[in-house]
């Protein structure tokens, strides 16, 4: 059973701790808009910027090369660094599109990213956050039909941005769109498998 | 403006000018997420009022020396259209009345939205009267708290804001632009439901000790209503995303 939930909505009247809510005089109230699944306890945002974790892999762009460090943009109000190690041997230029995993998060929201690899040509799609999970699908199996029907090469970030190169991009471009606007309807993989198989003919 | 010299009758027959009950509000519609562009949006009719809320962020704060490490900041700008009012409201940009309601609006917002979720970032608030009359900085920030909501910015609560005041021995509650302007005491009110907490209350004229509890008393029973507004508008807005499949 899950329930619609507004900011200051009671969730449980036991004092959980779980990401989206707070606690105050013991009870646990939301601090967003979402919806609540009881079973699971957890707290299912419907909007909102993307939180950084370790481990998520992202997609960013190259903004300014320093001695020893490079500042990527990922779309996110904090700041993103990548510093590149002994035996690294990258060079990046600014405007380069790279893939990165979160190595750590220090401070409060300066994000610094490992592993890069560089991402050539292509264009970059922006997708709200919160749908990401969504466009990735369980086991990957949404990006993954619509990268084999269209035959792009899409590479998904955490923080909202998807890149995506050769085949039919206008296709794949349509697809995520529409897995974006659809994302909190169920069936969604037969929905867009449906609507690649249709568009994919004309 | 008012004065007592040429004060309207306010009240016929028990009743107010349109019609109203002293404790009935006017008409109230929320649209939640008009906009597409903005983060968060929001569109308010309520009574003759029609304003339109935006919100961006959080974003990296600008100019940089004014970001805090520990915290977001929320800047907010309330402005009425060249075309919104009548006579002497309605002065486009920002001016002495226009600058005083973005702050207050903005310290509401620092009191409810969790700031130290956001550190080192920015939130801009926009409130956009297109037609004011009377009680716009609470049908504002009555729709920019909607907005904030379906922004998806942590908050503690949804507020809401609704006037009270005093029309001769009436108390009474959300005054048009007639009754704001001639009536002998007005005082918006800024409420997050949950424990009523009043995080604005300004007053313009005299009332005394209980006449305004009285007041405030009215204005949290009239803002039940308004308070249903809004959730129903974030409801809707996520209904609605959902029969456009069919």
């Amino acid at each position: 059973m899950r329930d619609m939930i507004i900011p200051g909505d009671m969730v449980s009247d036991k004092p959980l701790r779980i990401a989206n809510g707070f606690i105050q005089n013991g009870k646990t109230y939301s601090k967003v808009l979402g919806v609540y699944d009881a079973a699971e306890r957890t707290i299912i945002p419907l909007e909102g910027s993307w939180m950084p974790r370790l481990e998520d892999s992202v997609v960013g762009i190259i903004t300014e090369a320093r001695p020893k460090v490079y500042i990527v943009d990922l779309s996110y109000f904090g700041r993103a660094l990548l510093i590149p190690g002994k035996y690294d041997r990258y060079e990046f230029q600014p405007g380069d599109i790279i893939s990165a995993l979160i190595k750590n998060i220090e401070g409060k929201n300066t994000i610094i990213l490992e592993d890069p690899k560089p991402l050539e040509g292509g264009t970059i799609l922006s997708i709200k956050p919160k749908k990401i999970p969504r466009v990735i699908g369980k086991k990957s199996t949404m990006v993954r039909q619509i990268a084999e029907y269209s035959g792009t090469h899409i590479v998904v970030g955490m923080n909202g941005l998807i890149w995506l190169k050769d085949g039919n991009i206008a296709l794949a471009t349509e697809a995520l769109l529409k897995v974006e606007r659809e994302a909190h309807l169920s069936g969604l993989t037969d929905t867009i498998k449906n609507f690649l198989e249709k568009n994919k003919s004309e | 403006m008012g004065s007592s010299l040429n004060k309207p009758e306010l009240v016929v027959d028990g009743k107010r000018l349109d019609g109203r009950r002293f404790d009935e509000i006017r008409d109230l519609k929320i649209t939640a997420a008009p906009l597409k562009n903005a983060d968060g949006s929001a569109y308010i009719e309520w009574g003759n009022n029609r304003i339109l809320a935006a919100v961006y962020g959080p974003k990296e704060a600008t100019p940089r020396h004014l970001s805090d490490p520990s915290k977001a900041i929320i800047k907010c700008r309330y402005s009425m259209a060249p075309f919104s009012g009548l006579s002497e409201h309605g002065r486009s940009g920002p001016n002495r009345r226009a600058i005083e309601i973005s702050k207050v609006i903005k310290e509401v917002f620092e009191n409810v939205v969790v700031l130290s979720d956001f550190p080192g970032s920015e939130i801009d608030i926009f409130i956009e009267v297109l037609q004011g009359d009377g009680g716009t900085r609470a049908a504002g920030l009555t729709a920019a708290s909607v907005a904030v909501a379906s922004a998806g910015i942590h908050m503690r609560d949804l507020v809401y804001a609704v006037s009270a005041g005093r029309i001769d021995e009436h108390i009474a509650v959300d005054f048009t632009m007639i009754e704001d302007n001639y009536s002998d005491c007005d005082m918006p009110i800024a409420v997050a439901p949950r424990n009523n907490e009043i995080l604005l209350l300004q007053m313009d004229g005299e009332m005394t000790k209980e006449q305004m509890s009285e007041a405030i008393s009215m204005a949290l029973e009239a803002g039940k209503k308004v308070n249903v507004a809004q959730r129903n508008a974030l409801k809707e807005a996520y209904a609605r995303a959902g029969e456009e499949k069919n």
